[in-house]
């Protein structure tokens, strides 16, 4: 790639869509419910687990208003992500508190509500596992009885009873590594509650039904997820439904799933009307599709000169009552968890547990947020216990050109060991923040590493170029905050095609219009969506330097593209504008367009290494490397963030401004994680935190400029070498602000998130090791046995 | 029952139950959709209307309490739809991100710079403390506020 | 589930008309002030139907008078009002600071000081172990005319005085005295405080304290004085560490109450840290 065809795609190009949020005048979905739509209101279960006895709509279905109710009967089908485990509504099992038993639709929403109160129910009460050591308790009863009898998405992993899906690594043998008589053996536990996303925008959804197609207009990161999902669920070709996105309020992950849609849809089709669904705060809150708790044990092996000879793991991911997103994102712990370091041998389980609490889902570096801080600290007790510096011991082990991964992949290039020279740096510039002499607090520093990776996965995308010179996108991608659809994809296109971003129209995701995507997270919009572009947008250039050569008598070759024209090269002004050219094409051969595809080009893993994974190895590795520095009230528990830095593995900044909003927004979001967010579930199986009352989110008050630089050059297939940057930011916030909280305390942490009332806890009691005794230190008996 | 709402300059009528929220009013009757009711709970600010001039989360404010007062909406601030200095300053910032808490943040601040045009670091922060924002990290915002005027201003 | 409620309103000109409202419809109707915490009823899963009286409009509820004798603060004013007439008024750093530092800047415009004290249930208050500390005392309205009731009367008879009743003025004596308030969000600021130490000295001439009003908000369901702090530290010239440590000796005497947001012991636990921020904050005021 030429730099003269990279360079202009570099800018800090401001969002086109800003003017008019800042007025108050976007319309997201919540603001599609226009008068004359039907609201829909869904009965929720108000306990953990019940058979359900007896389910009467018929007085309900005569209330005032009410147009529609819908039950399991209207939606026959299951989904889900590896194995379709999940129906619609409850049908005969209810599996956790706030579980949809029937949707009703009716002119006003206290009309629907009235209405679902009306709705005769009866239920015997079943013994719930709210627990993951409930669930995997001996004892245990079976969340879902008949589990065997669903079908199977993705062939390979092992289930089995209340584990939903187990993946695993097994590459050389840890057993001769912990047997060894030079290491030391560390044995660490965590525990990690949920995170609740609380997009600003909640899920919501306006349905109708025409001509015997749905159409639905939903607040997604996922349309074509929505599209085959609803069309499972209610029994329907997938081709009778379209979905279009208007620009989305906010979703960090919860939106990567198909929820509410099929029930408008549902609705939508029994009524003939518009019907919206939108979820309270409330149940945003309490059926949130939440980033998972988890327990997670570490063992390693370690030598003296700090070699880690073998490492053994296993990862409990409670799923809630329903696989989602935890059956997929049990492959990331080999890359999270199993990343950073170079391991001599590796063992890691990774299992999505049921419980009967409500679903969890994907959140912005789903996974790897706990994963990264379980290890980090992890690493901080091995450093402890050999003796060595924590930044010697991460200096010498972490991955660089050559290494392998946990599942036996070869790393190309030095990227961690640069990076943490690069923070070295930073720190070296800004000298630790003073303290005043009366100042009580404790203080801590920490620096952590972080691997994520980006799985690119299929996209595609369509250009016409139209008379005025102007382009326009089509893509399934959506605008969800980030930026990507109205900064680095136009930008990218812009480049390619020698005219302004600003002339490159983005069109908004509609599953008629545009060709398959995975959807928007991951970090891998900018990647998938943005080469699928490149190479549409290269088709178009093709037909306009052809058109432009003859028009021009010139070679192709000898043509370049730029400020919307077609120039002989070197000659300003010689051509003629690109307007012209589609134009002439538009009278000649017809409409200029082009299409473009991508999809991961597969990377390779050592055979036999991974099991029950749905990639086995990393298509795009991003590193990070945080540090922070925190002052601890030992008299409240409080933690002040004083400083915070991020050196971050981008590839290439096509947008730095952006990039840098984007961790600042992830980092405070972390930070939200490692010392505000509680989302507890309550014995009963109810999260307890209803609200913004009792879920804190940080405020200005509570938060620190961050300090940023980019690390560019890395190897990435993505287009011009870009790597996703809004998904990592968040990665190792809560690994580096429990490391120096730590050290300002003097005691090892194992959970997060570290409230005030934990804090003090921490710093009052006497230091201790937490224990899962229900995950094995004997790592072989926290799988499930292999049938021969 | 009826009830007239004199809303960015104009007289308008709801007819409906007076205990409705203020935001229900502006968004599903009046179809002004800039605010948004995000907690209903005055954690968030994201509704924030002003009512003679204060701000004032209209999650908690009944249409029915709302009569015989000025109340302005997101869409009533500036000039026939012109963005206002502060708007300008965050879109040419780029501090924009889903935009959902940003009419309620343009609502605080736009009283709050009338008040104190030439604000620190500390004061923006501690006027935003009813003002939640999901996606950005505030920071980026407060320096697009500090750079109105472009003024040399202490941290 | 529950069917939602229904909610009527009713907007009264005085306080007879609110009263004359209030025993016609019953005791489902309750007063409508700022409507900060009467608005959050769904959110608290409350399913009765309600009548709900206004009584923002009522003139004789508004306005802060300021005498040589003391400060008489009507019911509807609002937080920020209050912090905003109090900057000056020696003494009264105590309330001054709850008023500014509760909540968020919108919500203090909004509530107003008659429903932080009035409504039932919320043990948060900042304002109570404020007003608690300066002794004050309230009017109330009722049938039967007027009465004037101690604050601390109050909170242990809340639920035999409210009913029927409007609290219509607070009356804090000015006495010199110094208070101070100390609060303790989990977050920098916004969210509920979960312990608060209000405090008011009288210090002799040689800086001994001679009178000490302690209140304790947030830590139990309803705040109360800190009487035995109170007494330990009459009669010395404590130095904050003397305050911590007759703190931690005496905070044993406090029940804290479990909540989502924080334990129990948590709340009593951070007692004495918030003794000793009350105590140096007014130890260094000369007013
Ligand atoms: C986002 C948010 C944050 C908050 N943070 C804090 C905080 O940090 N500290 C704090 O102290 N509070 C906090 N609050 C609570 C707030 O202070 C109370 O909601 C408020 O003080 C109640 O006043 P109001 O006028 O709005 O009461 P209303 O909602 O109008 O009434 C509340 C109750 O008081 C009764 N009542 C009101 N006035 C009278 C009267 N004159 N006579 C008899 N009964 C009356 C009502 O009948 C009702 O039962 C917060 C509230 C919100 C929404
Ligand atoms: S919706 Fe009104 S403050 Fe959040
Ligand atoms: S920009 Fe999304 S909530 Fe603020």
């Amino acid at each position: 790639m030429t730099a003269s065809i990279a360079n202009p795609a570099v800018m800090n190009l401001a969002r086109r869509d800003a003017r008019d949020k800042l007025r108050g005048r976007t319309r997201y979905t919540i603001d599609h419910v226009t008068p004359g739509t039907l609201h829909a209101f869904l009965l929720r279960s108000e306990v953990p687990a019940a058979r359900i006895l007896r389910l009467d709509v018929t007085k309900a279905r005569a209330m005032p208003g009410v147009r529609a109710i819908a039950t399991a009967a209207d939606a026959p089908g299951f989904f889900g992500i590896g194995i379709a485990d999940h129906p619609l509504f409850a049908k005969d099992v209810i599996r956790y508190d706030g579980e949809p038993i029937a949707a009703v639709a009716a002119e006003t929403l206290q009309q629907a509500q009235a209405a679902a109160a009306a709705i005769e129910l009866e239920i015997a009460p079943l013994p719930a596992s709210i627990t993951m050591a409930q669930a995997l308790a001996p004892d245990a009863p079976l969340i879902h009885e008949n589990w065997r009898d669903y079908e199977i998405l993705l062939e390979g992993a092992a289930r089995g009873g209340n584990v939903a899906w187990e993946a695993k690594v097994m590459r050389g043998d840890t057993e001769a590594a912990f047997a060894r008589p030079d290491v030391t053996i560390i044995d660490s536990c965590f525990s990690v509650g949920r995170q609740n996303h609380v997009p600003f925008e909640p899920r919501a959804v306006v349905a109708t039904y025409e001509d015997g197609r749905f159409h639905i207009k939903t607040s997604t990161q996922v349309p074509w997820t929505v599209r085959n999902a609803t069309a499972r669920a209610l029994d329907v070709p997938a081709s009778q439904i379209r979905v279009t996105v208007p620009p989305v309020g906010g979703a960090f992950g919860l939106k990567f799933d198909c929820s509410l849609e099929p029930f408008a849809a549902v609705l939508a089709r029994k009524t003939g009307r518009a019907v919206a669904l939108v979820n309270s705060r409330r149940e945003e809150m309490l059926t949130c599709l939440c980033r998972e708790n988890a327990e997670i044990r570490i063992r390693s092996a370690v030598t003296k000169e700090g070699e880690i000879v073998g490492r053994e793991a296993t990862v409990l991911m409670d799923c809630g009552a329903y696989g989602g997103e935890q059956i997929f994102l049990t492959t990331m712990t080999a890359h999270t968890l199993g990343g950073n370091y170079k391991l001599g041998s590796a063992r890691i389980s990774s299992r999505a547990v049921y419980t009967n609490t409500a679903p969890n889902g994907a959140f912005r570096a789903c996974n790897g947020v706990y994963n990264t801080f379980a290890l980090e600290r992890h690493t901080d007790e091995i450093a402890e216990a050999i003796g060595m510096h924590p930044m010697e011991f991460r200096r010498r082990n972490v991955i660089g050109d050559g290494d392998l991964g946990s599942t036996g992949q070869v790393f190309e290039g030095d990227v961690l060991g640069p990076m943490l020279e690069k923070m070295a740096a930073l720190q070296a510039k800004a000298p630790a923040t003073p303290r005043a002499p009366d100042d009580r607090r404790l203080f801590g520093r920490a620096t952590t590493v972080g691997t994520w990776f980006i799985f690119v996965g299929p996209s595609s995308a369509t250009i016409n170029l139209n008379t005025d010179g102007s382009a326009t996108l089509i893509t399934s991608g959506v605008e969800i905050g980030s930026g990507t659809m109205v900064q680095s994809l136009p930008q990218i296109v812009a480049a390619r095609l020698g005219i302004r971003p600003e002339d490159v129209v983005v069109k908004g995701a509609d599953t008629d219009a545009a060709g398959f995507d995975l959807g928007v997270g991951g970090g891998r919009t900018t990647v998938s969506i943005g080469a699928a572009s490149t190479a549409a947008a290269d088709e178009v250039r093709k037909q306009i330097l052809h058109a432009a050569g003859e028009l021009l008598q010139t070679r192709v070759e000898d043509l370049e593209l730029g400020a919307g024209r077609v120039e002989i090269r070197g000659v300003k002004g010689s051509g003629m504008t690109i307007a012209k050219v589609v134009q002439h094409l538009h009278g000649t051969v017809g409409p200029v367009a082009g299409t473009g595809a991508f999809t991961n080009p597969g990377v390779e893993a050592m055979a036999g290494c991974a099991m029950g994974h749905f990639i086995d190895a990393i298509d795009i590795p991003v590193f990070a490397v945080h540090d922070c520095e925190v002052a601890v009230d030992p008299d409240t528990g409080h933690v002040d963030v004083l400083s915070y830095r991020v050196v971050q593995d981008v590839g290439r900044a096509l947008n730095p401004r952006a990039i840098h909003s984007q961790i600042q927004g992830g980092v405070v979001q972390g930070l939200g994680y490692a010392l505000h967010e509680d989302m507890s579930v309550g014995p009963e199986g109810r999260i307890l935190q209803s609200g913004f009352e009792t879920y804190r989110l940080p405020g200005a008050l509570d938060v620190v400029p961050v300090e940023i630089e980019l690390h560019e050059g890395a190897p990435s297939i993505g287009p011009l070498g870009t790597k996703g940057a809004g998904e990592v930011p968040i990665l190792n916030v809560g690994a580096t602000i429990a490391c120096a909280v730590s050290r300002a305390v003097g005691k090892p942490i194992h959970e997060l998130p570290l409230t005030p009332p934990k804090v003090l806890d921490l710093i009052l009691g006497d230091p201790r090791h937490l224990d899962h005794p229900h995950i094995s230190a004997t790592w072989i008996d926290n799988t499930i046995p292999v049938r021969a | 029952m009826t009830v007239m709402l004199r809303i960015n300059g104009e007289e308008r009528a709801f007819y409906g139950d007076p205990m409705t929220p203020l935001v229900d009013v502006l968004r599903e009757t009046l179809l002004l959709t800039g605010a948004k009711a995000v907690c209903r709970e005055g954690f968030c600010g994201a509704c924030t209307v002003l009512i003679d001039g204060v701000p004032t989360p209209s999650c908690l404010k009944p249409a029915g309490l709302s009569g015989g007062a000025e109340i302005t909406s997101i869409e009533g601030l500036g000039i026939e739809g012109e963005l206002t200095a502060l708007q300008q300053a965050l879109e040419d910032n780029d501090v924009v991100q889903c935009g959902m808490c940003f009419p309620g943040m343009v609502m605080t601040l736009t009283p709050f710079l009338a008040a104190k045009p030439d604000p620190t670091r500390e004061e923006v922060k501690q006027a935003l403390v009813g003002n939640i924002c999901r996606c950005t990290g505030y920071e980026r915002i407060i320096d697009a506020v500090l750079s109105i005027g472009n003024k040399e201003r202490t941290p | 589930m529950h069917p939602p409620a229904k909610r009527s309103l009713h907007i009264a000109r005085s306080v007879t008309e609110a009263l004359e409202a209030r025993a016609r419809l019953g005791d489902n109707a309750e007063f409508f002030a700022g409507g900060t915490w009467i608005m959050r009823a769904d959110r608290r899963e409350e399913f009765e139907d309600r009548h709900y009286i206004s009584i923002g409009g009522i003139e004789a509820l508004a306005g802060i008078l300021i005498s040589k004798d003391d400060v008489v603060i009507g019911a509807s004013t609002s937080h920020a009002e209050l912090a905003a007439a109090l900057t000056e008024v020696a003494g009264f750093r105590a309330l001054q600071v709850a008023a500014e530092k509760s909540a968020n800047p919108a919500i203090r415009n909004l509530a107003t000081v008659g429903g932080n004290i009035c409504t039932g249930g919320f043990a948060a208050a900042d304002l109570v172990p404020a007003l608690l500390c300066l002794s004050a005392s309230l009017e109330f309205s009722g049938a039967d005319g007027l009465e004037r009731v101690p604050l601390e009367t109050f909170l242990k008879t809340r639920s035999a005085v409210l009913p029927g009743r409007i609290l219509t003025r607070m009356i804090v004596p000015r006495r010199p005295r110094r208070s101070a308030h100390a609060r303790l969000p989990l977050k920098k600021a916004g969210d509920y405080p979960v312990a608060i130490v209000s405090a008011s000295f009288a210090l002799g001439e040689n800086g001994a304290v001679e009178d000490a009003v302690i209140a304790v908000g947030s830590v139990e369901h309803s705040a109360r004085r800190w009487t035995a702090l109170e007494t330990a530290i009459r009669g010395l010239r404590p130095t904050s560490a003397d305050v911590v440590a007759l703190a931690k000796e005496t905070a044993g005497e406090f029940q804290g109450r479990d909540g989502v947001e924080a334990p129990g012991w948590y709340r009593v636990k951070v007692l004495p840290e918030l003794a000793r921020r009350a105590f140096e904050d007014l130890a260094e005021r000369k007013v």
